[in-house]
């Protein structure tokens, strides 16, 4: 037995499970940023942030302007340090998967993109960063590919957080109009600007919409459960500790310009009220471990929307320390879900109890990362709570409103009781609920370490608060100019707020005993829900008009698109030509007409209308034939007469060609139109001939300067040495058009050819 | 004059355009044949539509020469417009040995959704 | 003068011409390609950049006849521009047809089609009259025709015949505007039109010689509500010549719109902005939900150049500096990216062996290498940051909300976003989903279909590392374009 244990002991603390060496630059780039910015620390907490900018794009207002101050600092922080335990992670839980270069490529990119997000000092660079992290999360939701539903949330996700980085986008660009610029230094030493502006609503609502979408916020909140279905190392990182938080820091960096008015506090205590509320309310009614995570995590996002929308020093100390208690407990949470989840391959809570006699290290974890979210000392999370429950107490003169609001809060904390009880307590010691589908087989170490790191952090940081202070200070100086909160400590002495986290936990452990009794059951999706309206939308609403419009529109007559076209030109140019009164100086000239010319064009009315009257195809031809022959004469009489022999000779090749073809032609058809169709043809036929009539008329006698036909017709003999200008100018003076004539003829006959001699031999 | 060239290009076009909407290809590119013809009589007008005597050096003075450049224009118009329509002919003879008619209406296959 | 400016149209000529005369030996004649592409390339940064870099302009008179009576080339920033897009793409897009069609039967003709078309294109963005325009135009369309109609497939034919149809509308309309012009103002040298109708000041009838323009370059460009011709015909060909035409054609009319807007009609490009926004909004709109509701890729992207055209049409609409350089910065990103996703596309259509998405799957697991292309144009595409997309948008953005157009700049976001939703789709069900078997499917792939591709996605990613630079060319351009007294003084010498 004990040789036993021994070679099981060597065999995992010498080789790390799941150990590539292409980790160790990742790795590195975690560790590295992470010790670069806990370098800078110091500097940004002192007020002299970190910077660096490189000028890139002037013209669009782009640059690469880095700046490291407190309220980046908390966020790189967690980013990079989480990041690193992130992939320390993945080794063994990853380990076997298809496609692992694909995974840590997309995460790396990820990290970078979310430490690049707080670190950005140009709103435009935050914006670029914002969208890679939509991107990286798309890649990461949708790693195994092959699955619909992992096509799906990742598709969900990404269009989610997208149209709402795309309005963001918009409101970026209004605020920068406002400024002059897109740098965060130069908006932020006028805040005031902004908000006395006719604008402010438009970037007001803009700047929310990217906001709450990637903070998963009522209405858009539906994403981020499904977006469990990523690997869960992916969903520690991004959905719980960092992604979901950009959206917050977004709104605390741009407090200063946003907030102070009406809107913005009504807008995000209500969204954030809500979400809080509908959060933890769903979180209770989930079977899976993740779906309990996730929707506490809705809750918690929804709290600290809440808290920055009041608008006041303590309740945003509240919410930067809610933000980094909430990271380390629930990352702590989320990797002991997926250790269970590796281990057992289950992740229901109602199968599983009793874990403790498989991984009692891994059930320390939980134990220390549930005591910090249900809010017990000496943990961070006890010092989140009481700041959230002072905050609310504080917020308003009115009683009834800070009550009620200390009220909502702490519904939302008992649920995280009741929940921390269940993931803390349940899921080890109490008694399975039925057969898992994996037997436990030792648990690799490196899968329980990071989170023990994550769990004793928030503990560690709970009972020395002092470690957070500065940091956290000068933040809340960033968010709201001016402020100052209190200092952080466990004990602040009895207080209302010791009071109301009695009650929380005496309520969580009743709501828990309650769950106990009617376990979750799996219920359907409310058919009115913005999951429902998302659904419709991009599956029924949007492919339906995307076909019925195409399809009408392109619907393969030609008649139809030449009809389009021909009736919009005329109805732009006509109308164009019907406004500017033109038409009205008609110069109907009252010289006499020669009967030639009458005749002519009474000849060739007459063809032209014998060409479309016309009811063989043959005599639509010979048709044909006669209207040029009168058009020859037309040149003739005009005194073209290059012009005229080219077009006898060109008509009658037509003529020809058009006869050789015709004769291996199928028998003609006779063609019915309906006598509305008939008319809306004429209509359009007759407008285009009027248009054109009318814009002969029209040009008529109009020169802005004499015609350069003077200098052809005077220089041709001297200096071109020829005595037929027209000649002269195709071959000399415009040679460079002839070229271009005889290249046009050229390819029409390879053309010709290609269609006649060149076939592919059918399969 | 002009009233009278105005009333035939104005023709012209409009029986083009009308046998652009038929069905059958031969008679779509007859069409665009007329369409060629009214556009470079259009063209022809553009010079100036006076009497005159033929542009060439030594059939007297220069300023009553007729225009000659929207000649040279139609020249070229006319030829280009040859080598398209011959192209047009046999693809429509390519139509017919692929498609078996020369009816419009049953070459919609490039356009299904 | 500087005589090397005839180069973009004679190179490609005299390639055409040599790849006719060696039809029966594929060898030479894929040299000759070559070579003629490699050479624009190399002149466009060897000689034509650094001269443009101090002088700004260049000019060469054709038959040494002064301007306005001979036909001039005029080179600005914006046409070196858009023939270094021209010039590189038409490369990659080359190599990638040659290991297309190698041992094809339609192979000794594509050569020669491709070269003219390329030549086309040079023409027309270094010609500074209006009528040689029309006539490098019309080069440019013949050869599309027999480029899209080569393999004689019944796709292929009905989609030549209605995309010839609805050009000889463009055609017509060009040659209308052209002659109006020449009837107001009695010549044909763009400068020379620029000066004369300056002069005569904003009158009804040049507003409607500029809105003739604006039919025949709108059919061109593909923008609403005159786009029929572009998602009936370009999917039908062959791949190659999808992206090839795709990528370049359409920003021709694009182009065209820039110089005579600018250069002949700028009253009127004031005047007319809620046309030009609307038109935008509209084609933005129309074109990316034809995306979506398409199930094949080559027609998902032929929609989504439509859709891409109407952002380019509201950077033109904005008519401000910063508008008009995001505009050139859009254009380069776009070419780029469109045609190396119809690559990327070309490639999956051979490995799968189909074009429907819902018949393609697994690519992630069996072609890492080419997921990752596609994720690199197709974020760019959907304008994610940090790619050329984003910045291209960005600019455009920004111009319109300078310009308080808020519901285009809305429209703009929106179509994004859909824009993005139709990538994931491709995404999801090409490479994501699993495979499923399907014929036609090759295993083995020949190189030059991946140097293509990967040549223009690295471009792509240098368009959005160095978007700094970039968009300090297309300020320069647009400057170019806002002030043309120093356009008129290096064509007309005064």
């Amino acid at each position: 037995m004990a040789s036993h244990l021994a070679t099981d002991r060597s065999k995992t603390l010498l080789r790390v499970p799941g150990w590539r060496w292409p980790l160790a630059p990742v790795l590195a780039l975690a560790l590295g940023l992470f010790g670069f910015v806990l370098r800078r620390a110091p500097a940004a907490v002192a007020g002299t942030p970190w910077e660096a900018a490189l000028d890139w794009l002037p013209a669009l207002g782009l640059s690469l302007h880095l700046r490291l101050d407190s309220l980046s600092l908390i966020f790189a922080l967690l980013i990079t340090g989480i990041g690193a335990l992130v992939v320390a992670y993945s080794m063994p839980y990853m380990q076997g998967e298809q496609g692992l270069g694909r995974y840590y490529a997309s995460l790396t990119l990820f990290m970078l993109a979310m430490f690049g997000l707080v670190m950005a000092g140009n709103l435009l660079l935050l914006f670029v960063f914002w969208e890679l992290t939509s991107i990286s999360s798309y890649l990461l939701i949708g790693f195994r590919h092959e699955e619909a539903e992992s096509q799906e949330a990742a598709l969900q996700a990404l269009l989610v957080t997208g149209a709402g980085g795309l309005a963001m986008l918009a409101g970026i660009v209004l605020i920068g109009q406002v400024y002059g610029s897109f740098d965060l230094g130069v908006i932020l030493a006028e805040p005031t600007r902004l908000r006395a502006h006719p604008l402010y609503g438009w970037a007001l609502g803009l700047i929310l919409a990217g906001a709450f979408t990637k903070s998963a916020q009522f209405p858009f909140h539906f994403w981020l459960p499904k977006a469990m279905v990523a690997p869960t190392p992916v969903s520690a990182y991004l959905h719980s500790a960092t992604m979901v938080k950009a959206g917050i820091y977004l709104l605390a960096r741009l407090s200063p310009l946003l907030g102070g008015s009406i809107a913005w506090q009504a807008t995000l205590t209500t969204a954030g009220g809500l979400t809080m509320l509908l959060g933890a309310w769903q979180a209770l009614r989930q079977h899976d471990l993740k779906g309990i995570l996730a929707y506490t995590t809705i809750s918690t996002l929804g709290m600290m929307v809440a808290l920055l929308g009041l608008g006041t020093a303590e309740a945003s100390q509240a919410a930067l320390v809610t933000l980094v208690a909430h990271a380390l407990y629930k990352g702590a949470l989320f990797l002991v879900a997926g250790a269970v989840d590796h281990e057992t391959g289950t992740r229901d809570v109602r199968l599983l109890g009793g874990f403790w006699a498989y991984g009692p290290a891994l059930g320390l974890v939980a134990a220390l990362a549930a005591l910090s979210m249900a809010g017990l000392p000496p943990t961070l999370g006890f010092v989140a709570k009481e700041l959230g429950y002072s905050a609310a107490l504080e917020w308003s003169e009115q009683a009834i409103a800070s009550g009620g609001l200390a009220l909502l809060v702490l519904a939302a904390n008992a649920c995280n009781v009741a929940l921390a009880v269940v993931l803390g307590y349940r899921v080890f010691f109490g008694e399975p609920g039925g057969p898992w589908p994996r037997k436990p087989h030792g648990m690799p170490w490196l899968l329980v370490l990071p989170g023990l790191l994550l769990a004793g952090a928030s503990w560690l940081v709970g009972i020395l608060p002092g470690l957070l202070d500065g940091a956290v200070e000068r933040a809340v100086g960033l968010v709201l100019p001016g402020a100052h909160a209190g200092h952080l400590a466990l004990w602040h002495g009895w207080s209302l707020p010791l009071a109301l986290s009695m009650v929380t936990l005496a309520s969580g452990a009743g709501l828990y005993a309650l769950w106990r009794r009617r376990p979750p059951a799996p219920c359907g999706e409310p058919r009115l829900s913005a999951l429902a309206a998302y659904r419709w939308l991009v599956y029924r609403a949007l492919p339906g008009a995307a076909s019925g419009l195409t399809r009408t529109l392109q619907n393969g007559s030609l008649r139809f698109y030449i009809m389009v076209i021909l009736a919009s030109t005329v109805l732009v140019a006509g109308g164009t030509l019907v406004r500017s009164g033109l038409l009205s100086r008609g110069s109907l000239s009252s010289e006499a007409y020669a009967w030639p010319e009458l005749l002519m064009t009474a000849l060739l009315v007459a063809a032209a209308l014998g060409v479309v009257l016309a009811p063989t195809r043959l005599g639509a031809i010979l048709s044909l034939g006669a209207v040029g022959s009168m058009v020859t004469l037309l040149y003739v009489r005009f005194r073209a007469p290059d012009l005229a022999l080219t077009q006898l000779l060109i008509e009658a090749l037509t003529v020809i060609l058009l006869l050789q073809v015709f004769h291996y032609l199928p028998p003609g058809f006779e063609e019915h139109v309906r006598p509305r169709r008939a008319a809306l043809e004429i209509a359009v036929a007759a407008s285009v001939g009027l248009l054109m009539a009318g814009l002969v008329l029209m040009a008529n006698g109009v020169q802005f300067a004499p015609p350069i036909a003077r200098y052809y017709l005077e220089q041709s003999a001297p200096l071109a040495h020829g005595h037929n200008v027209v000649n002269v100018i195709l071959v000399d003076f415009r040679g460079y058009d002839t070229l271009g004539e005889i290249t046009v003829l050229a390819t029409a006959a390879i053309g010709v050819y290609a269609l006649l001699r060149v076939r592919r031999r059918k399969a | 004059m002009l009233i009278l060239l105005a009333v035939v290009i104005g023709v012209l076009f409009a029986t083009g355009v009308y046998l652009l909407f038929r069905r059958s290809t031969v008679r779509l590119i007859i069409g665009l044949a007329l369409l060629g013809h009214a556009a470079n009589l259009f063209l022809f007008t553009m010079g100036g539509i006076r009497p005159g005597i033929v542009p060439i050096v030594g059939a007297g003075p220069v300023e009553q020469m007729v225009d000659p450049v929207p000649q040279a224009l139609i020249l070229t118009a006319i030829v280009i417009g040859f080598g398209i329509q011959a192209f047009v002919l046999i693809l429509s003879y390519r139509a017919h040995e692929e498609v078996g008619t020369d009816d419009l209406d049953q070459m919609k296959s490039t356009d299904v959704t | 003068m500087t005589l090397h400016l005839v180069l973009p149209v004679a190179l490609p000529l005299a390639g055409a011409i040599l790849c006719l005369a060696f039809y029966r030996v594929a060898r030479v004649q894929r040299a000759i390609a070559l070579s003629s592409c490699a050479g624009l390339v190399l002149y466009l940064a060897g000689v034509l950049w650094p001269l443009l870099n101090g002088a700004g302009y260049a000019t060469l008179r054709i038959g040494n006849w002064p301007a306005p009576y001979g036909i001039v080339l005029a080179v600005d920033l914006l046409s070196a521009i858009m023939l270094s897009l021209a010039a590189v793409v038409g490369l990659a897009v080359l190599v990638y047809a040659l290991a297309w069609f190698r041992r094809e039967p339609e192979e000794p003709l594509l050569y020669p089609l491709y070269l003219i078309l390329l030549m086309g294109l040079n023409g027309a963005f270094l010609t500074g009259d209006v009528f040689n325009l029309y006539v490098f135009f019309e080069i440019m369309l013949v050869s599309s025709f027999g480029l899209m109609a080569l393999g004689g497939e019944r796709g292929q034919i009905e989609g030549t015949i209605k995309y010839l149809a609805i050009s000889q509308l463009s055609s017509a309309l060009f040659l209308l505007g052209a002659g109006l012009l020449y009837g107001l103002a009695g010549t044909l040298n763009m400068a020379d039109l620029a000066r004369k109708l300056a002069a005569s000041g904003a009158t009804p009838y040049t507003a409607i010689a500029a809105l003739l323009f604006l039919g025949a370059f709108g059919i061109k460009a593909a923008v609403f509500p005159l786009f029929f011709w572009l998602p009936a015909s370009y999917h039908t060909a062959k791949t190659p010549v999808t992206a090839i035409l795709g990528g370049l054609l359409t920003k021709v009319g694009i182009y065209a719109l820039c110089r005579l807007y600018t250069l002949l009609f700028p009253v009127h490009w004031a005047a007319q902005r809620s046309l030009f926004l609307g038109i935008a909004a509209l084609t933005m709109v129309v074109g990316v939900l034809g995306a979506v509701a398409q199930g094949d890729i080559k027609r998902l992207l032929s929609f989504h150049i439509i859709s891409q055209i109407g952002y380019l049409i509201m950077g033109l609409g904005l008519s401000s500096t910063l508008a008009m350089a995001a505009t050139l910065y859009f254009m380069v990103h776009i070419v780029l990216v469109k045609t190396g996703l119809f690559l990327i596309a070309g490639i999956a259509e051979q490995v799968t062996g189909t074009t429907d998405l819902y018949a393609m799957g697994g690519l992630l697991r069996r072609r890492p290498f080419l997921a990752c292309l596609f994720l690199i144009t197709a974020m760019s595409l959907a304008g994610l940051p940090p790619l050329s997309g984003f910045y291209a948008k960005l600019g455009l953005v920004i111009a319109g909300l300078q310009s308080q157009e808020y519901w285009v700049v809305a429209v703009a976001l929106g179509v994004s976003m859909l824009t993005l939703f139709s990538m994931v789709k491709i995404w999801t069900q090409a490479f994501m989903k699993k495979a499923t078997t399907a014929a036609g499917a090759k295993e083995q792939l020949r190189p030059g279909l991946y140097v293509a591709a990967v040549g223009l996605a690295a471009l792509a990613l240098v368009a959005a590392v160095g978007a700094g630079p970039i968009y300090g060319v297309a300020q320069r351009a647009s400057q170019q374009l806002f002030d043309s007294s120093a356009y008129l003084v290096a064509v007309l010498g005064r």
